[in-house]
């Protein structure tokens, strides 16, 4: 006998989880279905099939400037994130200190700061300092962001890496840093790549931090919301939409799948 | 075997504090400095004032606004919740083979846009939208009468809230049932305990951490929302954050006001997060 | 105004660029034959760098501005964009120094009194004198020309004839208990201006403390009736075209878009008097391109820049010559009534003593 469930339980709950992701799901598909509508306004009945918006939005200029400079900002950021929370995991897995908990609980803190304070407070750091607000202004801040994302990949798998092979380079007479190239480094680099890529993910879809320290180079989610406002610009947006979801949900999969694959392998 | 001395620490760490420091701590002081007037945006000089403080608590608009926020928050939360948890378990306990691919299904569109997802929403409500559209198409409803409520409304932003946080909320739930002792339900039956009996004895008690958790994670960010009642909310979906962003953006520029509220949601959150780690704390057995 | 504007239903053909350009170079033929031109001239050889310009969203597009760019060729105007003018002033107080900034008639003496900007000299401006001359009072203070009118129109009530039956041509119709969720309001503090005019106050943009709070109450009662406050214009026409909103506060470009759209739709002026507005272009104060921000505001005041602004944003632009090709934006606009814009056919926007006072109150009918 199940202790947990029973066999109805399990049928319902079942059932219920199948609709739960039917209704996850569903917008991200009707947005589909609508990329390829030919009337502007997305409502039903579905009046006829066509490419025209995701033609649009090849050749959209503005559209593509901003996707760029989303990358660049993720790519930046995320470098900048997996850097600093690399340091700070060595320290929080590997080193005894005084203050640990209040440390990691300071470096932890960005996770429960509403975004709309962060926001606010970054404004003001830069209107106090005279600094001019950029695409640099946003990198900033998204660092702070996802700094926690990676140290709470990074410990763990620092933690779970096997001391003694570290041990066994240093009784081979290795210094420090080049155990730390050549031991830990190719242990940890399925995590490094997992911490960077939700860094990553993080920052090109963020609006709330940006919209406060973007400057007159727009960011992706910017140029969302602008558009959304535009109602002959919605079916391309739409189009854009089903691109970048459907990019992100195969992305995340993969990446996670590959991880835990080669984790696995690289047994430490 | 030779210790190395340690003194990369404070080496390590002096990096990621300093930049937490500059760009995360400084900034928040910031804040509070224009909230009592030492900074401001307006011209002249100015010396420490706590008048905006003052003003927050005497007259009520703003903290009534933020009751409807907290309010609010608390509904998308409990939904989310009273949803998510039936899923872990499913995933958790069910004994099912593909559980990680399961969770991983259920969690996926989180990582994914944020702002699309709420597009897709606006897309679904409006009175021409695809639900109100599809109910004209098969008779149920005539053209003249669209359900408005739908869009617009404090419903909506509840609704797409909820729908964002769904599948991030299963993961501290599913964590929680996952560390739960088998054997302990197994002890349950041997003494006459039915399933019901055993989930309500045992299961939920160990599960509450994980519950609370899940609940802050959705609260927290929630109270503190503007984007989602921006695109979907209407009059009545205004927020608190909204205000927030009015006042320091889009809105004739009061950031002494601005500052103060805030901080005060700072504060807020930042007690709420202290009494719920010392919570867990205790709670570890 | 925020002119956010769905560019891509506004192309341009060949023929109308051309046409605009040749226009300006025909005029500028003319212009260098003048004594006083071959002076000009050398002041703008001495004036370097690219014209900063700080303005609203949608006024970047170079068909506005197009004898400028044909006068000085190769030199495109650098744009930063305001959402507001108090952000505007806070920025420049913050360091930041355009040499010519759009201000709204509201906020003449605002931007006059800051010292950040200068009067123009209206003298080297020779379509001047076209401009329409209520605007061009508007846009003076203690006597001098601290704003140059460009673009205007006003604050009205558009509504749906086929839904909508108003008991009386009244701003009342925003507080219609009987079209409760289908009103749209405009985010701003100007609300409680028309509020103030329903209610009858004597001076709706300088109210005292209890009119204040006689006019923030009503929007507070009555807010329950609206659907959305809208900031972005499009926004409020998307939700309007798809029949979310049925009435809503509106300048008369979306009534021009809704007829556009087969809406049967009426632009009522209510009876206590619409609203209007005026872009105000000001002058940077010590600007280094004092010429050619001259030459700017010449441009936009040319018919061709004005003819362009009400065909394709459905505003009227201060140049009285200027015509578009729409009669239904002729009629609305009341293009034939140089007076159009103020008492006691409109209220024209001023400066508001207790602005601070109203976005306060405001803020807290948003917040209520």
């Amino acid at each position: 006998m199940d202790v947990a469930l029973s066999r109805n339980g399990r049928r319902a709950l079942r059932a219920l989880f199948a609709a739960v992701v039917l209704f996850l799901y569903a917008p991200i598909v009707l947005l589909l279905v609508f990329s390829f509508n030919s009337s502007v306004l997305p409502t039903f009945p579905l009046s006829g099939f066509t490419l025209e918006w995701y033609r649009q939005f090849l050749s959209d200029g503005e559209l593509h400037g901003a996707l760029e400079a989303s990358a660049i900002v993720a790519a930046l950021s995320s470098l900048g994130a997996v850097a600093l929370g690399l340091l700070a995991s060595t320290a929080i897995a590997r080193r005894r200190f005084r203050g640990k908990a209040a440390l990691s609980a300071l470096l932890l803190s960005p996770l429960v700061i509403p975004y709309v304070v962060f926001g606010v407070s970054l404004l003001l750091l830069f209107h106090t300092l005279g600094v001019q607000r950029s695409l640099l202004t946003v990198v900033i801040g998204h660092v702070v962001i996802t700094l926690p994302y990676t140290i709470l990949v990074l410990v763990p798998r620092l933690q779970q890496i096997d001391r003694a092979l570290e041990e066994a380079a240093y009784d081979l007479g290795a210094p420090p840093r080049t155990t730390f190239l050549l031991v830990v480094l190719p242990l940890i680099a399925p995590a490094i790549v997992s911490s960077f890529l939700i860094a990553f993910t993080t920052s090109f879809d963020e609006y709330a931090v940006a919209s406060f320290v973007v400057g007159t180079r727009n960011t992706f989610p910017i140029y969302l919301y602008g558009a959304l406002r535009f109602p002959s610009r919605l079916p391309e947006v739409i189009a854009v939409a089903v691109v970048v979801l459907c990019a992100s949900l195969v992305v995340v999969i993969a990446a996670e799948a590959w991880r835990r694959v080669a984790e696995r392998r690289l047994v430490g | 075997m030779p210790r190395r001395v340690d003194l990369r620490t404070p080496a390590l760490l002096g990096l990621p504090l300093g930049w937490l420091g500059v760009f995360f701590l400084v900034p928040i002081g910031i804040v509070g400095a224009y909230s009592v007037d030492i900074l401001s945006i307006v011209p002249g000089s100015h010396s420490l004032t706590f008048a905006g403080w003052h003003d927050l608590f005497r007259d009520p608009v703003y903290l009534r606004l933020f009751w409807k926020s907290v309010e609010m928050s608390f509904i998308v939360s409990g939904v989310v919740v009273a949803f998510a948890y039936p899923l872990a378990y499913y995933l958790a306990l069910s004994g099912t083979p593909r559980k990680y691919v399961l969770l991983l299904v259920l969690i996926a569109p989180f990582l994914t846009s944020y702002l699309l997802r709420v597009l897709a929403w606006k897309v679904i409500l409006g009175n021409q939208g695809v639900i109100n559209t599809f109910l004209f198409w098969s008779g149920l409803r005539s053209p003249d009468h669209p359900i408005s409520q739908l869009l617009y409304s404090r419903f909506a932003v509840i609704l797409v809230l909820a729908y964002i946080w769904l599948p991030f909320v299963a993961l501290p739930i599913f964590v929680s049932l996952e560390n739960l002792d088998r054997s302990l339900l197994e002890a349950a039956a041997d003494l006459g305990a039915s399933r019901w009996q055993a989930f309500l004895r045992v299961t939920l008690p160990l599960t509450t951490p994980g519950i609370v958790a899940a609940f802050l994670f959705v609260f927290i960010p929630t109270v503190g929302e503007f984007v989602t009642p921006s695109l979907v909310g209407g009059t009545t979906g205004y927020m608190y954050g909204n205000q927030i962003t009015d006042l320091f953006g889009t809105g004739f520029p009061d950031w002494r006001t601005g500052a103060v509220l805030a901080l005060f949601l700072l504060v807020v959150v930042a007690a709420l997060t202290a009494v719920f780690s010392r919570f867990n704390r205790v709670e570890a057995v | 105004m925020e002119g956010e504007h769905d560019l891509a239903a506004h192309t341009i053909t060949r023929r109308q660029l051309l046409k605009a350009a040749a226009a300006a170079g025909g005029a500028a033929v003319v212009v260098g034959r003048t004594g006083a031109a071959h002076a000009a001239r050398a002041h703008l050889a001495a004036e370097s760098g690219a014209l900063q310009v700080l303005d609203w969203a949608g006024y970047e597009v170079p068909q506005l501005y197009g004898p400028y760019l044909k006068k000085h060729p190769g030199e495109k105007p650098k744009f930063t964009f305001m959402t507001n003018e108090a952000n505007a002033l806070a920025k420049m107080q913050a360091g930041f120094r355009p040499d010519v900034v759009r201000p709204y008639v509201g906020y003449v003496r605002d931007f006059a009194t800051s010292g950040f900007v200068q009067p123009w000299d209206p003298r080297l401006i020779p379509n001047f004198k076209y401009l329409n001359p209520v605007m061009v009072k508007a846009g003076q203070y203690q006597g001098k020309q601290w704003g140059i009118p460009a673009d205007w129109g006003f604050d009205a009530i558009l509504y749906r004839s086929d839904k909508v039956k108003p008991k009386e041509r009244s701003w009342s119709l925003l507080l219609d208990d009987r079209y409760a969720g289908r009103i749209a309001w405009f985010d701003d503090l100007n609300q409680l201006v028309w509020a103030g005019y329903y209610l009858g106050f004597k001076t709706p943009y300088d109210q005292s403390d209890e009119e204040l709070k006689r006019s923030q109450d009503l929007l507070i009662k009555k807010k329950k009736n609206v659907r959305m406050f809208w900031s972005s214009e499009t926004d409020m026409d998307n939700a309007f075209a798809s029949g979310d909103i049925w009435i809503a506060f509106a300048w008369p470009n979306d009534w021009v878009l809704m007829k556009a759209k087969k809406l049967p739709v009426v632009y009522m002026r209510p009876k206590e008097g619409a609203l209007s507005w005026v872009g105000m272009l000001m002058l940077g104060k010590g600007t280094p391109r004092y010429r050619h921000a001259h030459d700017f505001a010449d441009a936009w005041s040319s018919v061709k820049s004005a003819a362009w602004l009400e065909n394709n944003y459905g505003y009227g632009e201060a140049n009285t010559k200027a015509r578009p090709s729409s009669s239904d934006l002729l009629k609305v606009l009341q293009l034939a009534n140089p007076n159009a814009v103020r008492e006691p056919n409109a209220h024209i926007d001023r400066y508001v003593p207790r602005r601070r006072v109203y976005a306060k109150m405001w803020e807290e009918v948003k917040a209520a």
